[in-house]
């Protein structure tokens, strides 16, 4: 049960932190400028597919019932942390969004086995 | 807002179009229903953890508990077919009149023999029996347990109220409201998506409406969910037309209960039959719903339409993949020995309609999904109360910086109405919360219906926190108040070591994650209540402009923060 959680706020949150970061006005407080019309649509493919990819730890944890109550659930939880670190650190929320990407990814692949 | 509607919000907030008029709805609804709205998010809320919150509230009973958690574990209990007898005697000898009788013959450790039935007079009746010789077992209460109703007080609070029918049908016109102001909340809202992850804090009033949109956005899903399940939970209630339309005006109510619980209940013959023994049935129903059996209904007995329906225990891992806590249920007609009804784990006796009612009020509940997702519920729940709070907050910073003038020359008055009520209802419930686990400590063990002066002591000091916002300033009484939450909250984990001598360390230390959770939550919380009430001592006070200087001095500028703060 806990890698699943782990997994899945993981990805809600790098899914969130990309969504977000793809905004001009977020990408400019972390790197001081607009955000260039190509990186835009890659940070919102990007954050997209984490989104979706969320379902998947959420459906095998739980069941496919309870599991899309719990991924709403845990895009609600990912968004109120970017939110709420965003204005305070921003450099923060890019690398911990980074690592909990990678960790979140890595260990989706633990449970396609 | 784009150039043709611009003539149109030239005129008065109320008649400049759709969005205007949605915001003027939104404030005026959500102000007035944002004090009981917070109360009853909030205890909602706390209600999401009540066992955790009873467990704490019963520290004898935990202290015991901890003393035989090394105890090996009890086997399970394989005499049920004698437990079953054990309890028909005793009920054909008591109560061979009730048309009903239930026995729980739990299978589980440190599990006893109960029964229940239906009093001639209406109501459940009900006995613990010794499961060894059936003899009744009187539940005289020890001197040394505290009577209390514990974390269920926070259940009971925030759907009635302590109010009975009167107070359902409060929260369920509140919440009705509720709906209105999530929808025309959203409206107005008209930057949700370009605003989605926005939060500017210290910046006044931007960082209140930020703040307020923020926890509402993000978590809107869930505050949709849960206003709504809420509602349906009591859709008999609230919407009676179509019950009385089936059953007609007299005991509509009773007749639809009947049909609803009692799906296929057989009607008395008259003809007597003898009971058979029961164990073989419920390893029947075993098989068919493949769930260990909690309950045997007996209806009729004695009688020739005799019926006896087993229900089954819900696993751990049934709550965590099914939406519906509806258990197994197997029915055999005795006369016959014929399967007359099967229900398999998680399905409904009453179809499509039933099976919605009840995930429905499991979703409310949070009865599914195992402890993670009431942490899930728990902080959508906060972020729910937390829009409450700075929405009603929201309005005084506001019209603090500039009156609105809405009630002529009784604005101020109003304004000052508004700000006590904002701090009573906030920071003062706040406090009555955590003081009702205060009250369970400092209220001795003895005395008399002792569970009513918890209950006593919750309302009494959010009493004396409305009067204490009403008689001091308003930043005095946010200091003040959120001040003596903090203390009270901090100082949970004392008064725990001061009344019971049970620490948190120990808590920690023999696992007791139930206990710890509460006094570590309620730290949490006491440090945020400290935070706030050094916020509030640091803000610098700028004396309310009149609402007609700033009329004449910049009517399109006013306007434009009227849309702005509310978009």
């Amino acid at each position: 049960m806990i890698p699943a959680i782990l997994c899945a706020l993981g990805l809600s949150y790098a899914g969130m932190a990309s969504l977000c970061l793809a905004m001009d006005r977020h990408h400019g407080q972390v790197w001081g400028r607009d955000a260039a019309p190509n990186v835009r649509r890659a940070l919102q493919l990007a954050g997209a597919v984490l989104l979706a990819l969320a379902i998947w730890p959420c459906v095998a944890g739980w069941s496919a019932t309870v599991g899309v109550v719990a991924w709403l659930g845990f895009l609600s939880a990912g968004a109120l942390l970017v939110a709420l670190l965003l204005p305070y650190a921003p450099r923060l929320l890019l690398c911990s969004s980074l690592l909990a990407a990678v960790a979140a990814l890595a260990g989706l692949v633990t449970f396609m086995r | 807002m784009n150039a043709v509607k611009v003539d149109k919000v030239a005129k008065t907030p109320q008649q400049g179009g759709l969005r205007q008029a949605m915001a003027w709805l939104h404030t005026w609804s959500g102000l007035w229903i944002s004090w009981l709205l917070f109360a009853i998010f909030l205890t909602g809320t706390l209600a999401v953890f009540d066992e955790p919150i009873t467990h704490w509230m019963t520290p004898e009973h935990a202290l015991e508990e901890a003393a035989h958690a090394n105890d090996p574990p009890l086997p399970k209990v394989t005499d049920r077919g004698h437990r079953l007898e054990l309890a028909l005697d005793f009920m054909t000898k008591e109560h061979p009149k009730a048309d009903m009788w239930e026995i729980w013959p739990v299978q589980r450790p440190g599990h006893g023999l109960s029964a229940y039935w239906f009093q001639p007079a209406g109501g459940y009746g009900s006995a613990d029996l010794d499961p060894l010789t059936g003899a009744v077992i009187e539940h005289a209460r020890e001197a040394t347990q505290r009577d209390t109703i514990g974390g269920h007080h926070f259940v009971d609070f925030h759907y009635e109220l302590h109010a009975g029918r009167i107070g359902v049908w409060i929260v369920a016109i509140t919440t009705m409201i509720m709906l209105v102001a999530l929808v025309s909340g959203v409206i107005t809202h008209k930057r949700i998506f370009k605003d989605f992850f926005t939060f500017r804090p210290a910046k006044g009033q931007r960082s209140w409406l930020d703040a307020h949109n923020a926890v509402a956005v993000l978590t809107l899903p869930f505050q949709f969910m849960i206003a709504y399940t809420g509602l349906a939970f009591f859709s008999d209630d609230y919407v009676p037309a179509p019950v009385a339309a089936q059953y007609g005006m007299d005991n509509a109510k009773k007749a639809f209960l009947a049909d609803w619980n009692d799906v296929g209940k057989p009607v008395k013959t008259g003809q007597p039959l003898a009971i058979p023994a029961l164990e073989p049935f419920a390893l029947r129903a075993e098989q068919a719903i493949g769930q260990d059996i909690r309950a045997v209904v007996l209806d009729n007995p004695n009688d020739a339409s005799m019926r006896v329906c087993m229900y089954g225990w819900n696993e751990e891992t049934d709550t965590m993949e099914r939406l519906s806590a509806n258990t197994g249920r197997a029915c055999y007609a005795l006369a016959t020995g014929e399967q007359v009804a099967l229900r398999r784990p998680g399905e409904s006796d009453t179809g499509g309609a039933g099976l919605t009612r009840a995930v429905m009020s499991n979703l409310h509940m949070a009865g599914f999904g195992g402890t993670p997702m009431r942490w899930l519920y728990f902080f959508c729940g906060l972020a729910g109360t937390a829009m409450m709070g700075t929405g009603a907050i929201l309005f005084m910073v506001k019209r603090r910086q500039k009156s609105g003038g809405e009630f002529g020359a009784y604005t101020q008055r109003v304004y000052r109405i508004v700000a006590c009520l904002n701090v009573a209802a906030i920071a003062g419930l706040s406090i009555a919360c955590v003081g009702f686990l205060w009250a369970n400590r400092l209220i001795p063990v003895g005395v008399e219906h002792r569970a009513g002066w918890e209950l006593r002591a919750f309302f009494g000091v959010w009493f004396v926190m409305l009067a204490h916002a009403c008689l001091r300033a308003e930043k005095r009484a946010w200091i003040e108040q959120l001040g003596l939450l903090a203390a009270l909250c901090l100082l949970l984990p004392v008064l725990n070591v001061l009344s019971t001598g049970d620490n948190l360390a120990a808590q920690v230390a023999r696992g007791d994650w139930e206990s710890a959770g509460v006094e570590l939550g309620g730290m949490a919380f006491g440090l945020l209540a400290a935070w706030g009430a050094w916020k509030v001592r640091q803000r610098k006070e700028k004396p309310v402009k009149k609402a007609a200087a700033r009329e004449s001095a910049a009517p399109t500028a006013s306007l434009q923060i009227n849309t702005e703060g509310q978009s």
